[in-house]
């Protein structure tokens, strides 16, 4: 089909409308910008740059034109004629989409000329889309419902009374999440676009011509990718459609609160759906610094997990060995009387859904008994300054930044399944903007070419050498990014690799003295926050403490076992999903999923934000940090704070940005770190990443794995990965 | 004579008194039923209720049921079996025993009173899914 539209050619490829509006924040810093032109829109005067769409300028004065096809963060396809206006002294009207303004064009968006033209597509469009609208998914939130209701004709002349039939398309399987009904496509080829710009995914077209048009995958194939779920927000009709939703809700019965997700680093914020105290779905809200209008299929499909093994009542394990439901007041004096008896034979891991919150009175109350025993489940080296100075355990220069890098080198990580919403953004630079990824590591399909520069750490040192052909590229480039992996830095020798990482981040020269070079991506939500309070990355302390209880706030991922403990060792589980970590507990408090409480989290760029509760916890579970003050009383060392105004006093006491929401703070120690980290050797095992195919994407934590929608989708991956070969 | 003058009453009193069999019974019976009253016993069904009437007493309160001693104080009118129901309520003049068109089948099954606020009671069960799958711990 056809890529490039008119006034792509025309402009030489070069500054089409699309990628001029994806190019004006790179092109700021070069010289001269063009000349402004004037064009009326409706009689009204707007100075525009030049190349400009008729649509585009349209937006500036608060005229919207209807539009199917068109999609801001997509290339432009011209092809549904919905946006045709009127421009005075032309014969036709002109697709607003994909014309460039000229020069003192006077644009009429409510001519009768342009009213006709839209009553003409829209009767078009409908001549071959099915009223089926009460059964549809889409019915409330459908642009093809409400736009002809606003610009359609107000009389039918459908005759086909006797019914011949309208055009019919075999539905397509194409996965577990996506529902397709293909007879309601309008052929906007929004979803190709998508598939094949931003997911990267190559899989979508379309077949015929003219009414035997056809959207599909050419071959029998499931559309697997990481952001697939996405072209359901896209399809303007009810095309496509999600299959874990499917009718369920109509979009006036839902409450609608807008919240953050946490099961990656990335903090996408959200909107989760809820009616009658249930978690219907949760859709993307977009926000230009982290998650644009995407949402990864992990983020956007897991919210099931949210339903099945909850952990729905305070439970205590008996003289027999089996964990027993019991009341709050009981749980409580039990877990009370062995945090005396511990005195400060105590300690907590933190495991990857951990709120700021829950983080920051833990530790209050660890530290009023004496003990310093606070972890994360998730390591990160403690040599050198470890994580005293922030830029050293942050993504430095934003999601947002990466986009405008010129040279990326990938150490260690995945970002494809690690965080789809930041690989989108390095796609997106390296198809518009030339940007060049290099990687150590495994060699992963990230959906872009990268050069591979093998999995050997020792890279790391040729490069700041200059022995390695890549040290050159590096140092000529004006924005180089350096991204490392958790995974990496989770190795015995990760100490090793953050340092040489850090001292070839400092070897680079980056045009702008606020490039940051050195950025860390981690994998879940809770690590940065957890950082920031002071909790010490990994288990260590826990293993060699001979502590007397442990107290576990969700640590899942198996870090702790019962033979790193005493034999007496009374092990306390908090937490929403009876997991690996429930199963050690000799007492389990159920707390709150992320969709049940307001709650601070603080993803990889240092952005803390805030959910908002959109369900009440289940059963008798209830928000984690009332869960430890309460507990605190129990014991004797009552924590000061008695509501949520109160509790995030203290965490901006203890780091003020962990209220500003909304924001990242910067971090520039990044000299005085590599001056402090020690240079040990490195291991010559191979760089490795966990998540290394589509399968190991869908269940990673306790809320993926609970989540019978997240097990079909590796079921999908496998399946088609035996097809395959 | 004795009528006129209201003293009936008194010897009814009396009479009820020494039907009952003493003061001290009367007053248990009076305790449990909250009324003591004097009547002819008509009949007894299988659960060991009795039933009295006294055609003195206007119509309406002249046929009554005592409860089967092992009641106690939990009675309650559910507790009279079908047949006797329609002499309770006066829909027949007729005691069961003496009515002849009353059929008796053998598939008749019994009396059941009402068991609401017992452990016996009916619960209808949501067959619903829960919104809500709780986790259940395996023996670790």
């Amino acid at each position: 089909m056809l890529r490039f539209t008119v006034s792509k050619v025309l402009n030489g490829a070069k500054n089409g409308p699309k990628t001029l509006t994806v190019l004006t924040r790179w092109q700021s810093d070069q010289a001269k910008k063009p000349e402004k032109i004037e064009v009326f829109i409706d009689d009204k005067s707007v100075m525009v740059e030049p190349g400009t769409t008729v649509l585009q300028a349209a937006a500036l004065v608060g005229v919207e034109i209807p539009r199917f096809c068109y999609h801001e963060r997509l290339a432009v396809a011209g092809n549904c004629r919905m946006c045709l206006v009127e421009v005075e002294k032309s014969p036709k009207p002109v697709a607003a989409c994909a014309m460039p303004v000229m020069k003192g064009w006077r644009v009429k968006t409510d001519s009768e000329m342009t009213r006709k033209a839209r009553e003409g597509v829209m009767e078009f469009l409908l001549v071959n889309h099915p009223l089926d609208c009460p059964i549809c998914d889409q019915g409330g939130e459908c642009d093809l419902q409400d736009q002809s209701m606003a610009f359609g004709s107000d009389r039918s002349r459908f005759v086909d009374n006797d019914f011949s039939g309208k055009r019919a398309v075999e539905d397509k399987d194409i996965g577990p999440l996506i529902k397709t009904t293909m007879t309601r496509c309008i052929h906007c080829t929004r979803c190709i676009r998508f598939a094949s710009e931003v997911a990267g995914v190559d899989d979508l077209g379309t077949t015929g011509r003219g009414s035997d048009m056809q959207v599909g995958t050419y071959i029998e194939k499931l559309f697997l990718s990481e952001l697939s779920g996405n072209i359901i927000d896209l399809c303007p009709v009810g095309a496509l459609t999600s299959k874990p939703y499917s009718f369920t809700a109509r979009p006036w019965e839902i409450r609608k609160v807008d919240s953050i997700d946490v099961l990656d680093a990335v903090g996408s914020n959200i909107v989760v759906s809820t009616r009658t105290g249930e978690v219907l779905r949760i859709m993307p809200r977009i926000n230009e610094e982290i998650n644009e209008e995407w949402l990864s299929d992990k983020s956007r499909f897991a919210y099931d997990g949210l339903k099945r093994q909850r952990l729905v009542t305070p439970m205590l394990r008996d003289s027999s060995g089996e964990l027993k439901p019991v009341d709050w007041e009981a749980a409580l004096l039990t877990v009370g009387k062995q945090i005396k008896n511990a005195g400060d034979k105590i300690g907590a891991v933190a495991g990857g859904f951990a709120d700021a919150e829950l983080l920051i009175s833990v530790k209050d109350l660890l530290n009023r008994l004496g003990s310093e025993n606070l972890c994360t489940e998730h390591v990160f080296p403690m040599d050198g300054s470890g994580t005293d100075l922030r830029s050293s355990y942050l993504l430095n220069n934003k999601i947002a930044g990466a986009e405008e890098a010129d040279l990326v080198l990938l150490v260690g990580t995945n970002p494809r399944l690690e965080a789809p919403l930041l690989n989108s953004r390095l796609r997106k630079a390296y198809i518009h903007k030339e940007l060049e990824v290099a990687m150590i590591g495994p060699e992963v399909d990230l959906r872009y070419e990268y050069e591979h520069l093998g999995a050997d750490p020792n890279v790391l040192k040729n490069i700041a050498s200059g022995s390695h052909a890549f040290a050159k590229k590096l140092k000529s480039a004006k924005r180089p990014l350096i991204i490392v992996g958790s995974d990496t830095l989770e190795r015995p020798d990760g100490a090793a690799i953050l340092a040489s990482v850090q001292a070839l981040a400092s070897s680079a020269s980056p045009q702008e003295k606020s490039w940051k070079v050195l950025n860390v991506l981690h994998k879940v939500a809770s690590q940065v926050a957890a950082l920031d309070i002071g909790y010490t990355p990994g288990v260590e302390k826990i293993r060699n403490g001979n502590l007397k209880v442990v107290f576990l706030l969700g640590a899942d991922e198996g870090a702790i076992t019962k033979e790193d403990l005493p034999k007496d060792c009374f092990v306390i589980y908090q937490g929403h999903h009876g997991d690996r970590g429930a199963l050690l507990a000799d007492a389990v408090l159920p707390g709150a999923a992320y969709t049940e409480k307001q709650a601070t989290y603080v993803n990889t760029e240092g952005r803390a934000q805030q959910t908002l509760v959109a369900v009440t916890p289940p059963g008798r579970a209830r928000e984690d940090w009332k869960i430890v003050r309460a507990l605190s009383e129990v014991v004797g060392e009552k924590l000061p704070y008695d509501n949520l105004d109160e509790i995030r006093d203290r965490l901006e006491q203890v780091a003020p940005h962990l209220t500003r929401y909304g924001r990242a703070e910067n971090a520039n120690y990044f000299k005085q770190a590599a001056a402090l980290a020690k240079s040990a050797n490195l291991d010559s095992t191979p760089l490795d990443v966990k998540i290394k195919e589509l399968k190991d994407f869908y269940m990673t934590d306790s809320i993926s794995r609970a989540s019978p929608t997240m097990a079909k989708c590796v079921q999908a991956a496998l399946k088609q990965k035996e097809a395959k070969c | 004579m004795a009528n006129y003058f209201g003293l009936s009453a008194i010897t009814n009193f009396f009479k009820t008194i020494s039907s009952h069999g003493g003061l001290r019974a009367s007053l248990a019976k009076m305790y449990r039923m909250d009324s003591v009253r004097m009547g002819t016993c008509v009949g007894t069904d299988k659960y060991g209720n009795k039933y009295y009437e006294n055609k003195s007493y206007f119509y309406g309160r002249n046929r009554w049921i005592e409860y089967a001693p092992y009641y106690a104080l939990e009675y309650d009118g559910s507790q009279i079996p079908a047949e006797w129901f329609g002499w309770m309520h006066y829909k027949t003049d007729l005691i069961p025993s003496q009515d002849p068109s009353r059929p008796q089948y053998k598939w008749m099954t019994d009396h059941t009173e009402n068991l609401t606020g017992t452990p016996g009671q009916y619960m209808p069960y949501s067959t619903t899914r829960p919104k809500i799958e709780a986790w259940s711990p395996t023996k670790a």
